[in-house]
């Protein structure tokens, strides 16, 4: 990148020059309107700058912000989103209910979950490498995950007694008064951000979504790559599952349908995030962090809008207002580049 | 029969479709001694108006390379707008105001598609979720209902036997965009665009106008499967009607488009829906739960997708194997002859 300063006096670039030499206007805009939309809720609800609305905000965030984290691997990796999340987690909290309900104890249940879901993604991931459409293969793979769901737990409610061994995940908490599932979101952003930054793996990912052909040349295919990504998102969406059927003590299919939540599906609720957060949806360019910054924007822009006494039409609206938004400044900004198409 | 055999040999994801229509007819006409009857007819039919419109829609864009997963939503939408204005305005201009915002939701997403060159599913999952949220905004978050019950009779009123206006309605829609795809230069564009974008674009066909006309068609398709879904049934739900994506694109792909576009057509589209409708009546029949149907549905789709990359993987394999096998060859031309010379030449 041609750039005047570092033919000029090399010393010391200020903080504005270094702003607009590390960092892309888009993820400049997104801080500040950030930071605005703080502003704005700090002045204009009185209870919004609370360590109590702080900790909401979190602990709202990150049930979607998990998945979002895991989705952001098959989005780096080129292969847009999977359509199946919520489908995912809705057999993965019948399976895990199903094993506590039997009484197998928590270490055995969440084993057998991870299992199931990881199976569930690897299997998409397969045909996905092989180069069925994402969005089509994932599309039926939900109506069949459902499907499973509901024919598994007969379409009723499962429960279990409540001293049950995956409380410490739903509703426990370890440090302080901090919920450990916000515990679990910050250590599962900070490891994904790691292993994508640092490892092999993550910056294979990087490679893959970035330059497809690239990757097929120098050896890294995407049917290894959409296999893992794919079987990351499903794990990551299980343990959601988990997590939630922790707090509840129960699971349902329905529980991450559009009932779940303020703001319609959850599907939909978790690509919002991957988008806002600024993620390119074609592939090579984001991070995890911008997604759980998505998550926490999202999960703010909603908490203050329920402060104001919004209902769930002006909010789903926002959301629906800020994908669109950031998809539209996000190809006017990338436009003429390689990654448009 | 020579004829046919050609026809087969032409067309042959049509041949499969017809095929697989008839073994799921007969299947259930066999086993449900009910199936058969002027009755289940009619009621497939009412099916296919809304479906059948669903199914068109994404086939058109499946055709132009893209998928438009709105559909669901500004069905809904229309469906929302038509039964709540219904009692205000009268039912015609509250079906024509829903027609008219859906029509230009679509012609807006297909511009903004060209516009920025971004893949339709990636826009269209945005609007998804903000045309669910206008639709909420809309009813008010509740469940809007019709009060006078005369429009869902007129709407399903037993027409030639086994037609209502509705089907009718979706019928005529069909023959029409049919024509219009197979005989109309715009129609054509959308197959270019879709089979071989690049060049397409190089030869001088604009983005903008095939992708508009597409996406004004889905939103016209979308925004009448919802009048009618909203109409008929009298009530309208904004966070209902999403299991018309899914219906809709197993009734595109069983009707042989291909997700790389530009293959498949309007009678693939109707062969699909009707296919679709046959499963999902026949199921009625056994009494079988909505999950269920939907566990099939996802299963053929993914059979369907299966056969589609395996055949896919398969070409290709037997493409590289064939250039390796010339390399092979012209390498053993080469090295014969030169063997050849060498003998000739004296050292």
């Amino acid at each position: 990148m041609s750039n005047p300063m570092i033919t000029g006096d090399q010393a010391s670039p200020n903080f504005f020059q270094r702003l607009n030499r590390d960092y892309s206007p888009l993820v400049v805009g997104m801080v500040v309107i950030f930071i605005l939309v703080l502003l704005f809720g700090a002045v204009t609800a009185d209870n919004f700058l609370t360590w109590f609305n702080f900790k909401t905000i979190i602990r709202d965030a990150a049930l979607v912000g998990i998945m979002a984290i895991g989705l952001t691997f098959v989005t780096l990796s080129g292969n847009f989103f999977l359509l199946s999340m919520k489908e995912t987690a809705a057999l993965s909290i019948i399976a895990f209910a199903t094993c506590m309900a039997a009484g197998w104890g928590f270490p055995a249940s969440f084993v057998v979950t991870i299992a199931i879901a990881l199976v569930a993604g690897a299997a998409q991931g397969v045909l996905i490498g092989l180069g069925g459409n994402p969005i089509v293969v994932t599309l039926g793979a939900a109506g069949l995950f459902f499907g499973i769901g509901s024919w598994w737990s007969d379409n009723l409610v499962i429960s279990y007694r409540r001293p049950h061994g995956a409380e410490w995940l739903g509703t426990g908490s370890f440090i302080g008064d901090i919920p450990n599932i916000t515990v679990a979101f910050i250590i599962i952003a900070i490891v994904a951000e790691l292993v994508l930054r640092y490892t092999t793996f993550g910056r294979q990912v990087y490679l893959v979504g970035a330059n497809r052909a690239a990757g097929k040349a120098t050896g890294h295919e995407n049917f290894g790559m959409a296999i893992k990504c794919c079987a990351i998102a499903s794990v990551c969406s299980a343990f959601v599952a988990i997590a939630f059927s922790g707090q509840v003590s129960s699971a349902h299919v329905n529980y991450f349908s559009s009932e779940f939540g303020s703001s319609g599906d959850m599907t939909i609720m978790v690509i919002a995030i991957v988008m806002v957060g600024g993620n390119s949806i074609m592939g090579g360019y984001g991070s995890t962090l911008r997604t759980s910054l998505g998550a926490i924007f999202i999960s703010t822009v909603d908490n203050m809008m329920v402060l104001h006494g919004f209902n769930s039409g002006p909010r789903v609206l926002a959301v629906g207002l800020m994908i669109v938004f950031s998809i539209i400044v996000f190809a006017l900004v990338r436009r003429g580049s390689r990654a448009v198409e | 029969m020579e004829k046919i055999k050609h026809w087969v040999t032409e067309n042959p994801d049509l041949a499969f479709a017809i095929l697989l229509a008839v073994c799921v007819y007969s299947y259930f006409a066999v086993t449900e001694p009910l199936f058969m009857t002027h009755r289940t007819g009619f009621a497939i039919m009412e099916r296919f108006a809304v479906l059948g419109l669903v199914g068109l829609a994404l086939t058109l864009c499946i055709i132009a390379g893209e998928i438009d997963l709105s559909i669901g939503s500004n069905a809904a939408l229309a469906a929302v707008i038509t039964v709540r204005f219904t009692d205000q305005f009268g039912a015609v201009n509250a079906l024509l105001m829903a027609l008219t915002i859906s029509t230009l939701i679509g012609m807006i997403q297909g511009y903004f598609i060209a516009y920025l060159r971004v893949r339709a599913i990636v826009l269209t999952v945005g609007t998804l979720m903000l045309l669910r949220g206008v639709a909420l905004f809309a009813a008010e978050e509740k469940t809007v209902m019709l009060t006078d019950f005369r429009i869902p009779d007129f709407i399903s009123t037993k027409m030639l036997g086994y037609f209502s206006p509705a089907s009718l309605l979706v019928i005529f829609m069909f023959i029409v965009v049919g024509l219009f795809m197979t005989f109309t230069r715009y129609g054509r564009e959308i197959y270019a665009i879709g089979g071989a974008r690049n060049e397409a674009l190089a030869s001088g066909i604009s983005l903008k106008r095939p992708m508009i006309i597409v996406f004004t068609i889905s939103g016209f398709c979308a925004g009448l499967g919802g009048v009618i879904i909203g109409l008929r049934s009298g009530t309208a739900q904004a966070l209902g009607l999403q299991y018309l994506l899914l219906a809709g694109t197993v009734a595109a792909f069983i009707g042989g488009v291909s997700i790389l576009g530009g293959k498949g057509g309007v009678i693939g589209a109707a062969i699909g829906t009707l296919t679709v409708n046959f499963l999902n009546t026949g199921l009625v029949f056994n009494v079988t739960p909505a999950f269920m149907v939907q566990l099939y549905l996802g299963v053929l789709l993914l059979i369907v997708i299966m056969f589609q990359t395996g055949s896919r993987v398969f070409d290709d394999m037997q493409r590289r194997r064939q250039l390796l096998f010339d390399v092979d060859n012209r390498r053993r031309i080469l090295a014969e002859k030169i063997e050849h010379y060498r003998k000739q030449v004296p050292r």
